[in-house]
């Protein structure tokens, strides 16, 4: 069982060059139970990342505190995986090296290691390139090996920050059909930020909107959509009508931050 | 596609091919002979400041089939790779330490960026003091020279691993240990081997500059021989002898760590 909890988290920049702090997240609060798959969806600049990056350990909390199994986060760890915005694949190692990076850290013999990593090869449709550079995949390609190498070393939760995000939309859609896919089927405890509507209903259980900077949970709306979901579902009127919600709610924020900008 | 392959001979930054680029090469070096060959031959400079190209040739194979000059060459370039070998072993580790470590940055930077400057050349009179006029001296000469460059170079390339890297081994359990094994190293060695390349080459003129100071072997020592004789020819095939090795040791270099690092050609 995993419980992932935020507590009154927030977080401000130092001031810096005389510029003013930069107030990037109000204390927040959000608790996210086992096998929970929930999307974050807010407009750019709105602290997303900086939530995200707190409950990796990549980034402390100005005030307040996150627990995962009523243990406090301190810094990063293998029981958090993530899955980062912008590539991050090992340039030196192989696809299988990639993924097998946490096992061998974690000092798992070499035969094991590949079967792992071969398993999940597999399960995001990557057979065919163990032996590939980085260099050598294209962008939807390095992102499924990131994802599969997050996977493999079995994290209570998987941190995703946009992850297809850079990607076109045909090859977003069969994405987010496999990382749904996988969750169907293994079950894990998912945090999902996004700022594609479609995306944020299509994958999650639960829907959290945040408002434009200072960011802060604006909005908690259910999914109730039946798994398994198919791409097809994203023309039922359930969902259309979920994403007529979510979309008046963001236009408020995004207008916002036009404003101010 | 806009193809200008028709109106112009080359455009930014467009590549050649490997043939092109060989041609392109070679042309130059028959271009440098041919001048020589019209300033020498056609009487436009004396004898006594220049030998011609078929002097030199001549001069040099007697130096190497009479005068045992491929002794001196071994000699040199034994200092050399010794002198370097023993910098890159002391000075790749620290540059690592400095690199990922920001407090021995702070403790040895500026030493070394002060060392840095401290023109090798300089200390021959004060080794030949310390160290006398054997091997030691020229090893040393080498090894300040190139020591503190390497450490200094190493530790910004180290330092600057890309940030989101490192993040990411955190996040997959990473140990301190494991981000410099695993992390820091590997993304920084084939940098840390064009800088070993690079200093390489320095530590070529270093070991010459040691061999005009008090030396009986090697090509420095050969170069100043012929300078009392004046024997332009010699002294010019020793430069070019010198240049060759240096251009060798450099394809190699360059081979290997095409070698070692495949991933970064891909
Ligand atoms: N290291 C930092 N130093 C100073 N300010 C920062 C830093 N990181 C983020 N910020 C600021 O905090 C705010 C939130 O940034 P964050 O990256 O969390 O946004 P985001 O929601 O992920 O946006 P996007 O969707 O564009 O990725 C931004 O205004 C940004 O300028
Ligand atoms: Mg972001």
């Amino acid at each position: 069982m995993t419980t992932l909890r935020i507590e009154q988290v927030s977080r401000t920049f130092p001031a810096r060059h005389g510029n003013a702090p930069t107030r990037a997240l109000e204390p927040t609060d959000l608790i996210i139970g086992n096998n929970d798959f929930v999307t974050i969806l807010g407009p750019s600049g709105c602290g997303k990342s900086t939530l995200l990056r707190i409950v990796a350990g990549l980034d402390r909390p100005t005030s307040g505190r996150v627990t995962l199994d009523g243990r406090e986060v301190t810094g990063p760890g293998a029981d958090r995986g993530m899955v980062f915005q912008s590539y991050t694949l090992f340039p030196w190692l192989t696809v299988r090296e990639n993924i097998a990076f946490g096992l061998r850290e974690r000092g798992v013999p070499e035969g094991e290691r590949n079967k792992v990593a071969d398993a999940f090869i597999r399960q995001v449709g990557l057979s065919g390139f163990e032996n590939h550079w980085p260099k050598q995949l294209s962008g939807g390609m390095q992102q499924r090996t990131a994802i599969a190498r997050a996977l493999a070393n079995d994290p209570k939760i998987l941190l995703l920050d946009e992850p297809f995000g850079a990607l076109d939309n045909q090859t977003r859609a069969l994405m987010q059909e496999m990382l749904l896919g996988i969750w169907e089927r293994d079950q894990k405890t998912v945090l999902f930020v996004t700022h594609d509507i479609e995306e944020a209903i299509f994958l999650g259980s639960r829907v959290i909107v945040m408002s434009a900077r200072p960011g802060r949970i604006k909005a908690e709306i259910n999914v109730d959509l039946p798994h398994p979901r198919s791409y097809k579902i994203k023309t039922t009127p359930e969902f259309v009508q979920l994403k007529e919600r979510l979309v008046e709610e963001i236009r408020t924020e995004a207008l916002k931050v036009a404003e101010h900008a | 596609m806009i193809d200008h392959s028709d109106r112009l001979l080359m455009r930014p930054l467009d590549s050649v091919t490997s043939k092109q680029r060989v041609a392109y090469g070679l042309a130059f070096f028959v271009l440098f002979v041919a001048l020589w060959s019209w300033a020498t031959f056609g009487g436009h400079v004396s004898k006594t400041f220049l030998a011609n190209p078929l002097t030199m040739v001549q001069e040099g194979y007697d130096l190497l089939a009479k005068q045992g000059f491929l002794f001196d060459i071994g000699m040199t370039i034994w200092r050399v790779v010794g002198g370097f070998a023993l910098a890159a072993i002391i000075a790749v580790p620290l540059g690592v330490l400095m690199g990922a470590y920001k407090p021995v940055e702070a403790f040895l930077e500026p030493f070394v960026s002060f060392a840095r400057y401290l023109p090798a050349s300089a200390f021959i009179p004060l080794l030949i003091l310390w160290a006398g006029i054997g091997e030691l001296q020229k090893l040393l000469v080498i090894f300040i020279g190139s020591v503190f460059q390497v450490i200094l170079m190493v530790a910004v390339t180290v330092g600057a691993t890309r940030r989101d890297l490192v993040e990411a081994a955190y996040t997959l359990g990473a140990s301190d240990r494991g981000i410099i094994r695993r992390v820091l190293l590997p993304s920084s060695a084939p940098e840390i081997a064009e800088i070993l390349r690079l200093v390489l080459g320095w530590a070529w003129t270093y070991v010459i500059v040691a061999e005009l100071i008090g030396s009986s072997s090697g090509i420095g020592h050969m170069i100043t021989d012929s300078q009392a004789l004046l024997n332009t020819g010699q002294i010019i095939f020793g430069i070019i002898v010198i240049g060759l090795i240096g251009l060798l040791s450099d394809f190699m270099f360059k081979a290997f760590n095409a070698w070692l690092f495949p991933w970064r050609l891909a």
